[in-house]
């Protein structure tokens, strides 16, 4: 096992064991599944690089390179500006640690020699990195021995690294050069968004943003239901326009509601004016209510059938809504002019018969809230009722919402409760 | 409609308030906590309008350096920390984190001093303020609930506009401060040389630079806005140093010449306190201790905070009050360890509140060459700025302030050697 603090610093011997300079850099291209070494940088200021195939062998004990052939001899080119860098580009950077769904630093680099090429195969991202790097890691392994312990060795692959941020642009700093170091598609992508959440809210503003431009719609949306409002507002704040109005699209309007209130009028007008017009009203409506009522936890996203319907036929009619996870538990029964009539389970559709009609076995004695009720009393109901969701109803009893329980339980939750709830690992 | 627009340009109202006023006005108000109002009071009792002319330069100073914060955490979204770290590896990240615990454990020290100092004027013993103080500042932190609380601190700080009615109230001899502003003047002794790098590093800390800079990096401002940030810092800086600029003349008209060597060598909070008699008459030393109090609670969180987040992005540790503390132990263990130092050294019987609370500003000084040579190699980079590297003035002035203060430093040394003619 070879690590990048080795071979820096170490000297380049030609073939008639003459000093060539000491390595500066290892030049690294971009390869499924790992980056290979193309090149010994030798001069850092005037870019000048040592193709890798002239290298003989590298002998640690002694920290030199040793060149097949004599110094006259060797091919030095001058490097490509968009060329990987190891110690410059990649070591001290942030990485995500998508195994452990972390954000981590690179302490050191781990190579391997296989079959003549020298890859990168891991991050070294502990304490003894850090020694290592401090010219300490000797001396630690002996106190740590004399203690009677070994120093562990935190290494994670670079099959699951995801650079952020690395090789920063002349033109652009600080953009999206991370994308040049991505070798097999954003490894982030994948998670779970609950994890991609937890791994941006680490990052800074502008790395964050260039997470969530790997993202599909739906995923973006996903992850942005599971961030914190504030961090929820600075994303969409800072995002092209016309794909927030597409991520706010696939978002519960009550959340993109709540959004919306935190950003300058001119933007939220604008995000509004971009979106479907069908998805847009929704969110106009939940504006309109102030934030700690029901009418202004309430999600637009409910299930309402008309009462002449029977089981076999709402249950197709539910087929075609292909209703959100959240709101499919109850279904609302419903008069031409919205007025709620009854409700109607999962469970009491699926058990009774096809042919059954729902008024029928529709619950009448519906348990809802007002638009104008506090939050703690919406999960007040929620809880005495042991109720997943509630609907609310304005004065003559037409359906406006539903709130959920989650949503009524993160409105009444002290801040600091919230905060200290342990993070889904 | 109107109702929907009524409620978001409410809310949009708030919104501008709060990016307007985020960094900027937190970091001018932590300057002037318990080292400010020590060194800028002391100032003004020792050598009356003489020093004036040394906070006009280093105004010019702190709002430079302030921009150069702001641009490098607008332009790279990374604090200053993170970039130290990408840009000179570990070692000198190690050396620069170590300078930074030391200069901010000096700091946090004073900020105790500061509560113990305060509370002392309304009769509380150090011994029970100090660690309740602490003890409050970790829970608020820990707990969740500093935002709210930061506020109430920062409108406490307001009252140190009593010190500009009282400037004027004296009837200070506006000539010769207005000459004494301009007209530089070198009173050739050591404890001159010292309060002047004090008066430096209280006004542009080391810690302030980190805290900024993460700061406008959290806030995501896009660099189309870098303009806004970079007035709103700027502003900062004149508006505190204005206050600061009459602290100097209230206490110069209240004190200078009216204390013997022996006396302005051990001063006391209480003394600094009559510079507000003009305007708070008898109330003076009340609203100074209020004031005092407030700023230095505000500091005492924001320092060791800023510390532990600091260090803990150079390193890559895990960090964040919403860990616990298995989670996070090295950032948990900066802020205790931090607070408990602070509490620690004002608790040692007798020592003298003024001049720990000096001599930590004094450390602040002479580390902050150091961490500004960093922030110009980092603001001289196009790899990492862009086209928004330093011009010409940011390089000049920041470049000015190092050699200043390592110069002040040097000649520190001297006079500090037996037989040195600046001695006494």
């Amino acid at each position: 096992m070879l690590f990048l603090t080795e071979i820096l610093r170490a000297e380049v011997i030609d073939v008639r064991q003459r000093r060539s300079g000491a390595v500066q850099d290892l030049a690294v291209r971009a390869q499924e599944p790992y980056p290979v070494v193309t090149g010994l940088v030798v001069s850092r200021r005037r870019n000048l690089v040592i193709p890798w195939s002239q290298v003989r062998t590298f002998a640690a004990a002694t920290r030199e390179v040793v060149l097949r052939i004599p110094l006259e001899e060797v091919e030095r080119h001058e490097a490509d500006p968009n060329e990987i860098w190891l110690a410059r580009d990649v070591m001290d950077k942030q990485v995500v640690d998508t195994d452990g769904r972390r954000v981590v630093r690179v302490n050191d680099l781990q190579l391997v020699e296989s079959g003549g090429v020298l890859l990168l195969v891991g991050a070294d991202i502990g304490l003894r990195g850090l020694l290592r790097r401090l010219g300490l890691e000797g001396l630690a392994k002996r106190v740590a021995r004399m203690l009677g312990r070994e120093l562990p060795m935190v290494l994670v692959s670079w099959e699951v690294v995801d650079p952020l941020g690395a090789a920063p642009d002349l033109v652009h700093p600080a953009s999206d050069d991370a994308v040049r170091l991505r070798i097999s598609g954003r490894r982030i992508a994948k998670l779970h968004p609950a994890d991609i959440a937890d791994i941006v809210e680490e990052l800074g503003a502008k790395e964050r943003q260039t997470v969530f431009d790997t993202l599909t719609e739906e995923v973006a949306a996903d992850t942005l239901e599971e961030m914190e409002l504030s961090d929820q507002v600075s994303v969409i704040e800072h995002m092209d326009a016309e794909r927030a109005s597409d991520i706010l699209e696939d978002m519960p309007p009550d959340e993109v509601a709540d959004i919306l209130t935190e950003l300058p009028a001119d933007r939220a007008e604008r995000l509004l004016s971009l979106m479907e017009k069908e998805e847009a009203k929704d969110v106009k409506e939940l504006l309109a209510y102030e934030e700690d009522t029901a009418g202004g936890l309430m999600t637009t996203e409910y299930v309402a059938v008309g009462e002449h319907l029977t089981a076999q036929q709402c249950i197709e009619e539910l087929r075609r809504l292909e209703p959100d996870a959240e709101s499919i538990y109850y279904v609302f029964v419903v008069d031409q002019d919205e007025h709620l009539r009854g409700v109607l389970s999962l469970r009491d559709l699926i058990v009774a018969a096809p042919s059954t009609p729902i008024a029928s076995i529709m619950i009448r004695d519906i348990i809802s809230v007002r638009l104008e009720d506090g939050a703690h009393e919406v999960a007040a109901v929620l809880s005495k009722y042991n109720l997943l969701a509630v609907p609310v109803v304005d004065d003559e009893f037409r359906i406006q919402g539903l709130v959920t329980v989650d949503d009524a339980l993160d409105a009444v939750l002290p801040d600091s409760v919230k905060r200290k709830l342990p993070r889904a690992r | 409609m109107t109702r929907l627009f009524g409620r978001i340009r409410r809310f949009r109202r708030a919104f501008v308030l709060l990016a307007v006023i985020g960094p900027g006005l937190i970091t001018s108000n932590a300057d002037n906590d318990a080292g400010g109002i020590a060194t800028y009071s002391q100032a003004g009792a020792q050598f009356g309008y003489q020093m004036l002319w040394i906070l006009v330069a280093v105004t010019v100073s702190l709002a430079v350096v302030n921009e150069m914060g702001a641009r490098m955490g607008v332009v790279t979204g990374k604090g200053l920390a993170d970039l130290i770290r990408e840009r000179f590896g570990v070692r000198r990240t190690t050396f620069a984190m170590a300078l930074l615990l030391f200069a901010n454990a000096f700091t946090t020290v004073a900020e105790f001093a500061g509560i113990a100092a305060g509370l002392e004027l309304f009769g509380v013993p150090r011994f029970v303020s100090v660690p309740a103080a602490a003890a409050v500042i970790w829970l608020l932190v820990v707990r969740g609930s500093y935002p709210v609380v930061e506020k109430v601190l920062l409108s406490i700080t307001v009252v140190y506009v009593t010190y500009v009615i009282s400037g004027f109230l004296a009837h200070p001899p506006w000539p010769e401060v207005l000459r004494s502003s301009v007209v530089p003047h070198v009173v050739p002794r050591r404890d001159f040389v010292l309060l002047a790098i004090a008066l430096i590093g209280t006004t542009v800390t080391p810690w302030m630079q980190f805290y900024l800079q993460a700061a406008v990096a959290d806030k995501g401002i896009p660099n189309e806005h870098l303009a806004y940030s970079q007035t709103e810092v700027v502003a900062g800086a004149f508006v505190t140093d204005f206050v600061d600029f009459f602290i100097i003349i209230a206490t110069a008209a209240a004190l200078f010449g009216h204390l013997s060597s022996a006396q302005l060598g051990s001063m006391q909070a209480g003394d600094f306190a009559r510079a507000l008699e003009p305007a708070a008459g008898q109330a003076a030393t009340a609203l100074f201790a209020v004031g005092l109090v407030g700023a230095s609670v505000l500091a005492g969180s924001v320092v060791p905070l800023s510390t532990a987040y600091a260090v803990t992005e150079a390193f890559g540790w895990e960090r964040g009050v919403g860990r616990d503390l298995g989670e996070a132990p090295a950032f948990f263990g900066i802020f205790t360890g931090l607070l408990a130092i602070g509490t620690a050294a004002v608790m040692i019987p007798g020592l003298p509140l003024v001049t720990l609370i000096l001599l930590s500003q004094e450390a602040n000084g002479i580390i902050l060459p150091a961490i500004l040579i960093f922030m110009l190699v980092l603001l001289n980079d196009r790899r990492i700025m862009g086209r928004h590297v330093n011009g010409r003035l940011a390089n000049t002035v920041a470049g000015l302030t190092v050699a200043v203060l390592i110069g002040l430093t040097l000649i520190l040394l001297v006079a500090s050697l037996p037989g040195s003619p600046l001695s006494g």
